[in-house]
């Protein structure tokens, strides 16, 4: 494996700082949704139904159905069972032998993103929003898409204390920009902590430095948001009473969004690996009275499992990496099952533009470190990672109402075996591995390279950048 | 008398030093026997990968090697300890083409990193059974997974990083672990050797670009490192009589010195060892391949992942391939399979194929990537050879690893079902005989905090 190969990795896994191309500000109003909700049906009209037959249907939430069928109308799934009558004019798929399940999803990516990932020139960004990073010819979706995602949430590193505004997708590879985001997705925010930031900062002997100063730099961007609201309040409720005399305070986009969060309207989403961080970073959303919606990472959540799962927090977590910091050093592959027993809702998601090719096969590896029950293991790379994003209404699993979003595997996924033969969004095939080329339906024009494989650009452009 | 002291002391040294060799050679060390005696195994289905697959088998160990494999019915030593596997798979223990098992703990923490020696490309004299930390936690955790043996290599930063050695994952210190010290030589050949003054680590440091910064430099760096050696054997035997060729200055005594650095490369200038050219794209395989040829080097290929175009060219060099990592990227102009599928096109061609996992956070995975291969077209029987026999040969110890034979080392894993999958459990190892606690660092954190509860 090649060092830039892995020094790529490294960079999602630290998520060390990447410098920007150019650092922009984001206009975003205060009460705007991320994702306008335009992403209609794609341009060419879709077959208005389609009929997946005679599979093993992997339901999800309610047990697997033997020689079954998925009915997908206007892009949404209609039927699901054993006696599901053809429709005239349907589209039939045959999946004898083969096995449907819905689309995977990872709630923990940095694809797409052209190495856009951390604005780490300071420790507080919640104004970035990384759809204005979101590449969407970016070949390593395509790569995804052919492991069966459907569905990604873009985040910001982990460089920053309060990073950036995450994006989500549906991986319509092949389809414009706008028609691959996720319509009416919720927001979410990218948190971190621990010895990324410390490293980042502290490298440039600034704060943070430390865990404590991690955690004050963040205490202090949220006292200083809780003051600006009280401002605008102040300023509301005056106006309201026809004060000619109030003053608007001036517009902060940063302390924004910040008031954002504490308003609730932000999916607070957690770099974090220690079992201790995972206490102050709880205490202090009880301090300011937010929510946090998922640690990811999350590799000692077994250590606390139960008071994570008190709080209703999420853990979205790999089943078995380790060891390549020491913040990772505590990682065993049990956490995620012994983190789910305790009642922690757990995902399995990627962080990494390899893995996310194959998340189906992590999910085997929960049956086989703790025992995880078929449909335990599923729902770490479906609804349980649908439900961080806070999509979980919309997708993640094969019941009537939802989106039809759906892969068709030749073999068992849980298994080492398994290739997606066809990948499903909105009742639209995007990925058909019988197809020539790269078995694309959309696609038209040639991708761009992903970030992993972009070392060796990065290498060519520093290489004659020093030269000249 | 004088004479014959002499001779006996030189006939007393041949000796040691033939001895020496031979345990050099003959390695592995005698593993502790254990003192429970014969061990039978019965009730599995026997994987045996050299004789088929055995239904309800017995396998039998005693001090330290496989004594019977057979059916039901296999005669069972009296005495021995049975272990009943009804239901479960038993197979030879896996080996690792590559990894960096004992050169990094926490890959962060550049303390514990002892992976390349980045001030120069060409460092064959150094030896990876010197920097070996046999007492890391990650071996415990790779082998409960059923990887008893391994290949450890330096990091790929340099061009010549220095030498492998071949472990066995269980010993009571670094002696009894190093099966193979020295027993090959990488050579890595790709973009990634060139310094460009990237900084860091393998970059050479801050400033500007230093030679060689491009593949011509890589390459002439290599031949006149090779020829370098040659010239210094010949000038070494043939004693104290350097060809002045009207230099002066430095005489013959300085010409006596030994040279550390070319001498490392003499016995694969020999061909006696294996060098393992590691390169990505057909080209660069290509480039590396006719410098081995020129010097006659025993060739083992290592990653091929971008050289799709030639592996026509590459069955007709019959060397073995270490293939992967199978997770490696296609190019964007790429199929997704372009590199999923690349062992089944090589083992297609005849090509004799090996797997490895690379970097240690996924040694415990390397069962798993032949299970891939096999989703892309490898025959299954041909991708458990793969991290058993097909390595035990490559590596020259196919006489004592790499299948359930009789007489081989009983490096012998039970396990719940079939070894490529992800959902099967490995229940218990043997290597060299000895009953592996199925326990490291990662099972006592489990079981501190109260292991896995019941489903709900």
């Amino acid at each position: 494996m090649s060092i830039l190969h892995w020094a790529f990795r490294m960079v999602l896994v630290f998520t060390a700082f990447v410098l920007p191309m150019s650092a922009q500000t984001v206009a975003d109003s205060p009460n705007s949704s991320q994702n306008p909700g335009s992403a209609q049906a794609p341009a060419s009209t879709p077959a208005s139904d389609l009929l997946i037959r005679n599979g093993t249907i992997l339901t999800v939430t309610h047990g697997v159905i033997q020689n079954g069928s998925v009915l997908i109308h206007n892009g949404k799934i209609a039927q699901v069972g054993s006696n599901v009558g053809v429709p005239a004019g349907a589209t039939v798929i045959d999946a004898t032998g083969k096995f449907v399940m819905p689309g995977v999803i990872d709630c923990h990516s940095h694809l797409a993103l052209d190495g856009d990932v951390n604005e780490a020139t300071s420790p507080i960004t919640p104004s970035m929003n990384m759809l204005d990073a979101f590449v969407n010819t970016d070949k390593g979706l395509y790569q995804a898409l052919a492991g069966g995602v459907t569905s990604l949430l873009l985040l910001h590193g982990s460089a920053n204390m309060i990073g950036g505004q995450a994006v989500v997708i549906k991986n319509k590879f092949g389809l414009s920009r706008e028609q691959m985001l996720f319509p009416n997705a919720p927001r979410s925010i990218k948190f971190a902590s621990g010895e990324n930031p410390k490293r980042v900062y502290g490298s440039r002997n600034q704060v943070p430095s430390t865990r404590m100063g991690n955690f004050e730099v963040q205490r202090e961007a949220l006292q200083q948001a809780k003051e600006y609201m009280r401002d605008w309040d102040d300023y509301n409720a005056k106006a309201q009473k026809g004060d000619k005399e109030a003053r608007a305070p001036k517009r902060d986009l940063k302390l924004e969004a910040l008031g954002d969060i504490l308003r609730g309207k932000l999916l607070v989403q957690i770099h974090c690996y220690r079992a201790d961080e995972f206490l102050t970073e709880m205490a202090m959303a009880r301090e300011f009275g937010y929510h946090i919606r998922a640690f990811h990472h999350a590799l000692e959540a077994y250590k606390v499992a139960d008071k994570i799962a008190a709080e209703g927090v999420a853990i979205a977590t790999w089943p078995d990496w380790w060891g390549f910091k020491d913040e990772a050093w505590d990682a065993q592959p049990w956490n995620a099952v012994m983190s789910s027993r305790h009642g922690v809702r757990v995902a399995l998601k990627s962080d990494s533009n390899d893995v996310v090719r194959r998340l189906n096969q992590d999910a085997g590896k929960v049956i086989r470190y703790g025992g995880a029950t078929q449909e335990e293991a599923l729902k770490m790379i479906t609804l349980n990672p649908a439900w961080i994003i806070g999509v979980d209404d919309r997708v993640g699993s094969l019941d009537v109402g939802k989106d039809g979003d759906v892969t068709i595997w030749d073999k068992d996924p849980l298994s080492s075996y398994a290739k997606v033969e066809k990948s499903i969004i909105d009742g639209e095939v995007y990925f058909d591995s019988s197809l020539p080329g790269l078995g694309l339906t959309h696609w038209k024009g040639a991708p761009m390279s992903s970030g992993d494989f972009e070392g060796y650009e990065l290498d060519e452009e520093m290489g004659i950048g020093e030269a000249h | 008398m004088k004479r014959l002291l002499i001779s006996c002391f030189v006939l007393l040294f041949g000796l040691f030093a033939v001895a020496q060799s031979v345990k050099q050679k003959n390695k592995p060390a005698p593993p502790q026997p254990e003192p429970a005696g014969p061990i039978a195994i019965r009730g599995g289905k026997l994987l045996t990968i050299t004789h088929g697959v055995i239904e309800n088998g017995v396998v039998v160990m005693d001090n330290g090697k496989i004594t019977a494999v057979g059916p039901a019915g296999t005669a069972i030593p009296r005495g021995a300890t049975v272990i009943d596997a009804s239901g479960m798979t038993v197979y030879p223990g896996l080996i690792d083409s590559e990894t960096n098992l004992g050169l990094v703990e926490v890959e962060a923490d550049q303390m514990s990193n002892d992976l390349s020696e980045p001030s120069d490309e060409i460092m064959p004299h150094m030896h990876v059974a010197e920097a070996f930390h046999s007492e890391t936690q990650r071996i415990p955790v790779v082998r409960v997974n059923g990887v008893t043996n391994a290949i450890v290599a330096p990091g790929t930063q340099d061009t010549l990083p220095g030498q492998d050695i071949f472990i066995q994952l269980d010993g009571k210190d670094r002696d009894q672990m190093i099966l193979v010290p020295d027993i090959a030589l990488p050579l890595n050949f790709s973009a990634q050797q060139r310094r460009r003054g990237m900084g860091g680590p393998g970059g050479g440091g801050g400033g500007g670009p230093r030679f060689p910064s491009t593949r011509m430099g890589l390459a002439a760096q290599l031949r006149q490192a090779f020829i370098d050696a040659q010239d210094y054997e010949a000038r070494m035997q043939s004693g104290a009589k350097p060809s002045d060729n009207g230099k002066s200055g430095r005489g013959a005594a300085s010409s006596q010195k030994r040279d550390l650095k070319l001498e490392a490369l003499l016995p694969y200038l020999h061909g006696q060892k294996p060098v393992v050219i590691g390169a990505d794209d057909g080209y660069d395989v290509e480039n590396a391949m006719r410098l081995a040829r020129e010097f006659n080097l025993k060739v083992v290929l290592n990653h091929l992942t971008h050289s799709q175009e030639i592996l026509d060219e590459v069955a007709s060099w019959k060397v073995p391939v270490i293939v992967g990592p199978i997770y490696d990227f296609p190019r964007a102009d790429e199929r997704y399979d372009a590199v999923y599928s690349l062992p089944a096109e090589l083992y297609k061609r005849g090509v004799k194929i090996a797997f490895a996992s690379y970097h240690v956070e996924h040694n415990r995975n390397l069962p798993y990537a032949a299970g891939y291969a096999v989703a892309f077209g490898l025959p299954y029987e041909e991708a458990l050879k793969a991290i058993t026999i097909n390595p035990a040969e490559i590596w020259g110890v196919a006489d004592k690893l790499g299948s359930l034979d009789m007489g081989k080392t009983a490096n012998v894993v039970i396990a719940t079902g079939d070894p490529l999958d992800v959902k099967t459990d490995v229940k218990q190892v043997f290597i060299a005989g000895r009953k592996i606690p199925m326990e490291n660092r990662q099972t006592r954190l489990r079981d501190e905090y109260g292991g896995v509860p019941p489903a709900r």
